[in-house]
Formats: structure tokens, sequence, C-alpha cells
């Protein structure tokens, strides 16, 4: 894109370590800001920190988003102060979930999926995996299970608006490079 | 890079986003439910931190376990203390725990034209209601009922000067249960308020009083259907109002068929026929739990003068076959839960 | 819009009407009733699973009973029964309690839609 060829290589992958570092540091600000919204049902935020995520992965490889994705978590926990928290459970579960089915569908050959389909498989086990979290460990009995399919639509929905937000990111950095 | 300063700038709002709202994810509102004061009781606080409910609700417990030991009608201790002496005519010192229910039960009954009359322990007593037992029957004989009506006990009896007390009649038994929960209340609530407490609801089984609000909507008052199961109707407070029920159904025993409930009539001796269940809405509990008793002996001839007299505003009153009486006041406010619209007679205002 | 994310759209639909048939359909309301031994929570219990609960108190076990949506005391230790008499519980609100073996009922309606009864 700039500079001469030789100092490139170097310079590349500097600049390539700042933008994950800038996108992890927005993926966590995203976090925090939408952990101050409140939410109508308990465990349904926008998820619009997955954008990030999913951008990465698209980008930059699976290793990558799982770091930016449970670094995410970890730090915005410490943040916020809930480290350990019933909340801190409920996200890293949904983080570890939603990463690692994104390891498994980046497997899959002939990458088949796109930012929208990664980003609903994401939002899926993230609401799964909270959902499982919350049931088992805190709340186990029947009327939270009345939540799970509202819960889920609200998760498709979220996982299909990131996705879609994801394509259009790229495809109009695309343009400009 | 224009992607970089795009994502800077989304940033910057998500940080502001953060800043700007910083509101709390959990709603403060702590429920507890003790089973003191010879009944149910339902506290339920908000706006304060868990710790703190904690605290106040050791402290409400505390409050209640001391009333229904001083108030117990029958159980010895100071009330059972004051009406063994009440017997032998003489004057003695009333202990302070009950010698506020004394003067205020004698206003009380007296702008009730008797109806509220506590002086009536020994008719509960001979129907077998103070205890904790339910009675097995068969009823009082009519004899030894009119025997007691006769006696006429009645507040007027007692002379009460400062904390000197004393009988004129020795059929008075005191036997404040029409009473006590509402005074209970409102003690427990000017405790709260003591403690800095603002929104709460304090219910002794049924009779609450609210204040505050339950954040930013009002408290939601379910009342129950006295011949059916669930809610017949409900009403939104806040601030400070009590709502009090009495009704027909709260106890009893059966006997041959025919159901005998504890809510006596002073002036026949026995249960009274006809109303199911009489709610008032009031400011103060004590007021309105003495109301509604009341106002449920005084039956569907004569609740409106009643209500009048005592300084009820809000009445709804229901009888035995489903029909509803309501003041203005009420009708404006109650919201029928029920899946058919009951037949509902509006009064005159109080 | 790959093929995969087709794929993945038509399973996610799949799915969540999976879900909402198996956790909306009429009986699956979600309603429970709360019990309450000696002052503190003994036990949270749904009404749509059928089972007898013995809660043990100082009297001895009161024994409460849940059928149809419905919750009741079938059995206790005390003399008054006046706990069994109390009957079926089964909208949000409704309480009993045998005070005489420290034991409450309470059932919780899935929309807890007051904040106390007056009764």
């Amino acid at each position: 894109m700039q500079a001469d060829n030789r100092s490139s290589m170097i310079l590349q992958t500097t600049r390539e370590d700042h933008l994950i570092a800038w996108l992890t540091a927005l993926a966590i600000t995203i976090h925090l800001a939408e952990s101050a919204l409140p939410s109508p049902l308990p465990g349904v935020k926008p998820g619009l920190a997955n954008i990030i995520t999913i951008a990465v992965l698209v980008r930059f490889g699976w290793r990558v988003a799982a770091w930016v994705g449970v670094l995410r978590v970890l730090v915005g926990s410490l943040v916020l102060g809930t480290f350990l928290s019933p909340t801190f459970f409920l996200s890293f579960g949904g983080a570890v979930a939603s990463i690692a089915i994104l390891g498994l569908a980046s497997l899959v050959p002939g990458r088949p999926f796109g930012p929208l389909g990664y980003s609903v498989l994401s939002a899926l086990a993230h609401m799964a995996a909270q959902f499982g979290v919350a049931y088992y460990f805190f709340i186990p009995h029947a009327a939270l299970l009345h939540l799970l399919p509202v819960l889920m639509t609200a998760a498709v929905i979220f996982g299909i608006v990131s996705g879609t937000i994801v394509a259009a990111m790229f495809r109009s950095s695309e343009k400009r490079c | 890079m224009k992607m970089l300063h795009r994502h800077i700038a989304f940033a910057c709002l998500a940080l502001l986003l953060a800043l700007l709202t910083a509101c709390s994810r959990e709603e403060p509102v702590h429920h507890i439910q003790l089973l003191t004061f010879g009944t149910i009781v339902d506290v339920t606080l908000y706006g304060v931190e868990a710790d703190r409910a904690r605290q106040v609700f050791a402290a409400v417990e505390e409050d209640f376990k001391n009333m229904h030991a001083a108030w117990h009608a029958w159980k010895p201790g100071p009330l059972a203390r004051v009406n063994e002496l009440l017997a032998t005519g003489e004057a003695f010192s009333a202990p302070p725990s009950v010698l506020p229910l004394i003067v205020r039960s004698q206003e009380l009954a007296r702008r009730s034209g008797g109806l509220f009359n506590p002086a009536i322990g020994r008719l509960l007593a001979l129907w077998g209601f103070q205890s904790d037992e339910r009675p097995p029957g068969p009823p009082p004989a009519p004899d030894a009922i009119a025997a007691l009506v006769a006696a006429r006990p009645s507040m007027d009896d007692l002379i009460v000067d400062g904390v000197t007390v004393r009988s004129t009649n020795p059929a008075v038994r005191l036997d404040f249960g029409a009473m006590a929960k509402g005074y209970g209340v409102d003690l427990v609530i000017d405790h709260l308020r003591q403690m800095g407490i603002q929104n709460a609801i304090v219910n002794a089984g049924g009779n609450l009083r609210a204040i505050g609000r339950r954040g930013d909507r009002p408290w939601r008052i379910g009342i129950r259907n006295p011949r059916g199961p669930g809610i017949i109707a409900s009403v939104e407070v806040q601030d400070d109002e009590s709502v009090i029920t009495s009704g027909d159904y709260e106890r009893y025993f059966e006997y041959e068929g025919v159901r005998y409930h504890h809510i006596l009539d002073p002036r026949t001796g026995y249960p009274t026929q006809g109303v199911a269940a009489v709610t008032v809405i009031h400011d103060n509990a004590t007021e309105a739990d003495v109301a509604s008793t009341a106002l449920l002996i005084a039956g569907v001839e004569r609740w409106h003068e009643t209500a009048r007299a005592l300084g009820i505003k809000q009445v709804m009153l229901i009888t035995s076959d489903g029909t509803i009486h309501m003041s203005p006041a009420m009708a404006e406010r109650i919201r029928f839960e029920t899946e058919q619209p009951p037949h509902v007679i509006r009064s005159d205002p109080l | 819009m790959r093929p995969g994310d087709l794929l993945v759209l038509l399973l996610a639909a799949v799915l969540v009407s999976y879900l909402y048939l198996a956790f909306w359909g009429p009986g699956t309301a979600g309603e429970y009733a709360v019990i309450h031994a000696n002052g503190s929570e003994w036990q949270k219990v749904s009404l749509h699973e059928e089972h007898e609960w013995q809660v043990p108190g100082p009297l001895g076990t009161s024994t409460l009973e849940v059928r149809d949506g419905r919750i009741r005391f079938s059995d206790s230790p005390c003399q008054n029964k006046a706990c069994i008499h109390s009957g079926w519980l089964s909208h949000g609100g409704e309480a009993a309690a045998c005070l005489p073996n420290r034991i409450s009922v309470q059932v919780i309606g899935r929309d807890r839609r007051y904040d106390s009864i007056s009764f």
C-alpha cells in the first residue's frame, strides 16, 4: 500500500499487530458499553463486540480471533469488576462456545462460510452456552426454559445483523484500498 | 488509514455510551417471607442493597416476634395479664405494650357503633377461636352464646385514666385480633421509615401497607377471590396506602356441613352471614383493619354508614353470591382480573 | 452470501422453530412454587412435574403434592391441619403455610404480576 518494498515487510507486520491490538481494545470497549445498557431479558445483548471477533476471524484467521474473543471477555470482566462472578461465567462460557464453533466451522474444507454464516453460528453457540451455564449452575428450573426460544431468536437476529455489518465493512474497505 | 479512523470514532462513541448509561443491571428488590405473628408475613423492599435488606428484615422479624408475644390473646404475656386484672374490676397499671391498643380501640369501637368490639374475647374463646388448633365443633350451645352476649362486654366498660385501667364489666376479655395485624403493620412501617426505608410493602396475613413505589411504577396489589382460586381484582398503590381485606374464609371450622368463621357479630354472638369479604384502602393500616372487620359485620345494609363514620372512602364488599358493592372512589381504581365481568353495584360517594 | 451461510440460516430457522414447539406449547407455562422451611428457602418446585415433596420441620415431615399445575399440603404432622384445608394453590401469589411445622409454600406465577396479595 505505501512505503518502499524493503521496509514494508517489517512495517506490515507491525501495523497488523497494531491493528489487532486496536481491534481487541475496540472489542473490549464495545463489550463494556454493552454491559452498561439495560437488557429487557437477562442475557440478551446486541452482541456488537462479536462483530470485531468475526471480522478478525475472516481477515486474520481463527487463532487471532480466538485471542481477541477470550481477551475481550477476560479484560472486560476485570475492568467491570465482574471477574469470576456469575456474569463472567456466562460471558466466558458463551465466548468459549462461540470460538469453538468458529474453529470447527473454519476447518470445513472449501471455506463455505462467509461473515454471515460465521456470525450466526457464533451467536447461536454463544447464547446456547450462556443459557446452559445459567440453567445448570444458577437457576435450575422450568421457568427459564420458557425463555430459551426467545433468546435463541434474538441470537439469530443479532447474528444476522452482525454478520451483515462485517460483510459490509469488508466490502467498503476493499473498495478503499 | 480510513478504517482505523472509523474504528477510533466508534471506540469513542462506545466509551461515551458507557459513561452515560451508568444504570444498574439488577433490580434492587428484596423480599422475605416470615412465619411469625401467627401468620405469614411478607416484606418487600425496593431500592436497598442486599446487605441492608438483610439487616432490615432481621429488625422487622424481631418487631413482629415482640408484638406477637405482647398481644397474644391467650398465651401467657402482657395481654393475658391485662385480661386477668380486668376481670378483678380493680384498677391497675396497663403495660405500655397494651395500653395504646386499649386507647385506640376504644375510639374506633365507638366510631364503628360497637361493630368492632375487641372486648368479646370470651365469645371467641367459647367458639374455640382462641386456640392454635382448628375448633373441632360442634358450635357452642345457644344458651351459652346468649349469656355472653347479654353480658354486653364493650370497650366503653373500660375506664382509662393515664396509664391506669379498670373494667366495670367482668365479662370483658380483650382480643385484638381484628386490629392487631393492622396495628402491627403500622408500627413496622414506622420503624422502616426510621431506618431510612422509603419504598416497601409490609404484609401481615394479607393485611398490607405500601409506602413509596416500586422504582418507576406503583406497587401492584392483587386481591384474592373470596369464593374461588386466584385473584379477583388488582389495584395500584403508592406513596402511603394500606390495602386490608377481611374475609369469612380466613379462619373457620366446618361442622355437619355448615361453615362457622371467626368474625363474630358482637350483637348476636354468631359468625356473620352474607358477606364473603371486604377490602378497604386507607392510609393507615390500623383503621383499615378495624374497618374491614366492622364493615363485614355491618353487612350490605349498613356498610355505607359505618364506612362514613370511620372515615373510610374506598371500600369493596363482596357478598356470598358474588355481587360486588363499591364506593365510587374504589371503583375508579380497581381493575377486575376475572374472565367474566362481575355484577357491580356502585354506592353513593363516601 | 455463500452456500454455507444459507445452510446456517436454514439450520437456525429449524432449531428456533423446534425450541418454540418444545417450550412454548400448552402446559409449559413454567410456573413454579417456592417452599420455605424454617425461615429459609427449601426448594423451588415446578408445578408441571407431578411430585410429592417431603419437607422436614420441627414437628415432622409435611407432604406437599404437585399435580396438574397445582400444589397443596396433602399431609402434615400439625394438629390444626389448616395447611391442608387451604387446598390447592395454582395462581401466582397464592400461599399456604403450616405454622407449627414452620413450612410455607407460595406459587410464583410466570409474570410475577403482583407485588403483594391482600386476602
